[in-house]
């Protein structure tokens, strides 16, 4: 397996459009990142540039110290599974996956281990004579990723592959990815837009937005340590309560609220006194209780928890979200005094966190 | 080692395709095709205008038919498909006593006076007797027919032995599972 560096990677078209900004990152040997922001952020594109099927404007690519930058894609060592599974189907599952290997001309006994192995490894023992058509969407991503593995590359790409299945599916989908690359140890660079296979599947997750890389770091770095008010609204769902407050009195006072400062809290924010601030609220740090009253106007039951929308005070107030514990029946136009139990600090100008450290 | 290759190419067949076979009752198509597009060269008057010439084209169509069909069976190493292949080639060197043997043997009787050959054999006889199938050409029908033959015979017996060690292996695995 390999280690992967990109150096200050940019991305310039030839119309001038920048799709990515000044992109560095290390992935260490049989690491799993995940590249995840909302469409256009230019993940995509920074996957197919390390894939080659980009060229890099500027900036370095180095895979285990070997500079890869203007390498074809072909020499580069490295997999790619596609959204669209790519598989071809007039062709066995057996032959989908044993095609790569046929085009190097290797020998042929050789070609039907690899492939027994990688359909062992994937559960496809029992459709190997089948074509992709026979298939569902899961089995035709596992025929995709099977092909990865028979050619045993240094680096493993994955470019939204759980995007065109259920989501019964993907999740079933998302665990054996997770298994495989538990079972290779492979180095990994996944791309996604959807938070939820970023926070499970990610050693670490490279946020992004507008070409730009947000924040890098672990699932739970991001999720409990945002580094500005983008990672904070994009980890978590449903996304951070956003509320515009203004710290006074040792206190953070809001419209339609006022939340009091721990001393750990006042000191974090000993140079903010009378400045806007942002305060930002996860969903789920909200509980029934005092801080504010929540006019209702929806009540979401989803079962062991329920989700709660409504405004601060009156419709005129900040929209709040809440995700209370248990079943709650509340109807709209219903009062509830609510709780908050954790709260991040952002600058309104910079929108970048106030912790503790900065 | 040598017993685990063989062991690996008779398990590799549980997912490949017989192509051998497959291809090789193909090129015996084409060899067929070779032959019937060539039984017409030499200019021989009105000898094709009989009904045992539309038998061997309403033939060639039959067989080239069957035998791609068998082309497609075989690629399944499907048995039963071996046998209609040695019957079509058995009918192929058969054919060579037909129609090429029969014109090779057969005096051209109606050939046209503007035949060159016809004119020059008049006045200087090369060969002997003018036949309605030169020699070369008998020859080289022959050799199309053969190879023709050949080949649905190649094809058979490997889809045979194909097919009979593909059955052991996988009667083999099964008594293991």
């Amino acid at each position: 397996m390999a280690q992967l560096n990109l150096q200050h990677l940019d991305k310039i078209y030839d119309n001038k459009v920048q799709a990515v900004y000044d992109f560095n990152l290390d992935v260490a040997d049989g690491e799993l990142i995940v590249l995840v922001g909302p469409s256009g952020c230019g993940k995509s594109t920074t996957l197919r540039m390390v894939a080659g099927l980009e060229d890099i404007s500027n900036g370095k690519l180095l895979l285990d110290g070997r500079d890869i930058t203007r390498a074809p894609a072909k020499d580069r060592d490295m997999a790619m599974v596609f959204q669209n599974y790519a598989l071809y189907g007039h062709m066995t599952i057996y032959e989908n996956m044993a095609f790569s290997l046929t085009l190097r001309h290797e020998d042929k006994n050789v070609i039907h281990k690899k492939v027994l192995a990688a359909a062992e490894i994937l559960g496809l023992t029992n459709q190997l004579n089948k074509r992709p058509a026979q298939l569902s969407g899961g089995q035709r991503q596992r025929v995709a990723m099977g092909r990865s593995i028979v050619r045993n590359p240094k680096v493993f790409l994955f470019d939204e592959p759980l995007s065109n299945l259920d989501a019964k599916l993907r999740g079933a989908t998302r665990r054996e990815i997770l298994l495989l690359h538990k079972r290779l140890g492979a180095t990994m660079l996944y791309v996604t837009h959807d938070q939820t296979e970023a926070l499970t599947l990610a050693d670490r997750i490279v946020c992004m937005s507008m070409g730009h890389v947000q924040q890098v770091g672990t699932p739970l770095e991001l999720y409990d340590k945002p580094n500005n008010i983008f990672v904070a609204s994009f980890i978590g769902l449903p996304p951070m309560n956003m509320f515009d407050v203004i710290f006074l009195d040792g206190k953070l006072k809001g419209r339609g609220f006022e939340v009091e400062l721990d001393d750990r809290q006042k000191h974090i924010l000993r140079n903010q006194y009378g400045l806007e601030l942002v305060l930002g609220v996860r969903p789920e740090d909200i509980a029934v209780g005092e801080n504010m009253n929540v006019l209702v106007s929806t009540n979401e039951n989803l079962g062991m928890n329920t989700l709660v929308h409504g405004y601060v005070g009156s419709t005129d107030g900040p929209r709040v979200t809440a995700k209370l514990r248990g079943w709650a029946s509340y109807k709209n136009g219903d009062i509830v005094g609510m709780r908050i139990n954790k709260m991040h600090f952002f600058d309104k100008d910079t929108t970048q966190a106030i912790r503790e450290e900065d | 080692m040598n017993e685990e290759r063989s062991y690996m190419e008779v398990d590799r067949m549980r997912f490949t395709k017989n192509t051998a076979s497959s291809r090789l009752a193909i090129l015996a198509i084409v060899f067929n095709v070779l032959y019937f597009i060539s039984i017409y060269k030499s200019d021989v008057g009105n000898y094709y205008y009989t009904a045992l010439i539309g038998v061997s084209i309403v033939y060639n169509l039959v067989f080239m038919l069957t035998t791609f069909l068998c082309s497609e069976g075989v690629k399944n190493y499907n048995r039963s498909y071996s046998k209609v292949l040695i019957i079509v080639g058995i009918l192929q060197i058969v054919r060579i006593f037909i129609l090429p043997l029969k014109m090779h043997n057969t005096l051209m009787s109606s050939a046209p006076v503007e035949s060159t050959l016809h004119i020059l054999n008049y006045y200087i006889p090369v060969t002997k007797d003018l036949v309605v199938m030169e020699t070369w050409q008998f020859v080289r029908v022959v050799i199309y027919l053969a190879a023709s033959a050949f080949c649905l015979f190649r094809s058979a017996v490997i889809n045979l032995k194909k097919s009979r060690a593909l059955n052991d292996h996988i009667a083999n695995l099964s008594s293991q599972a």
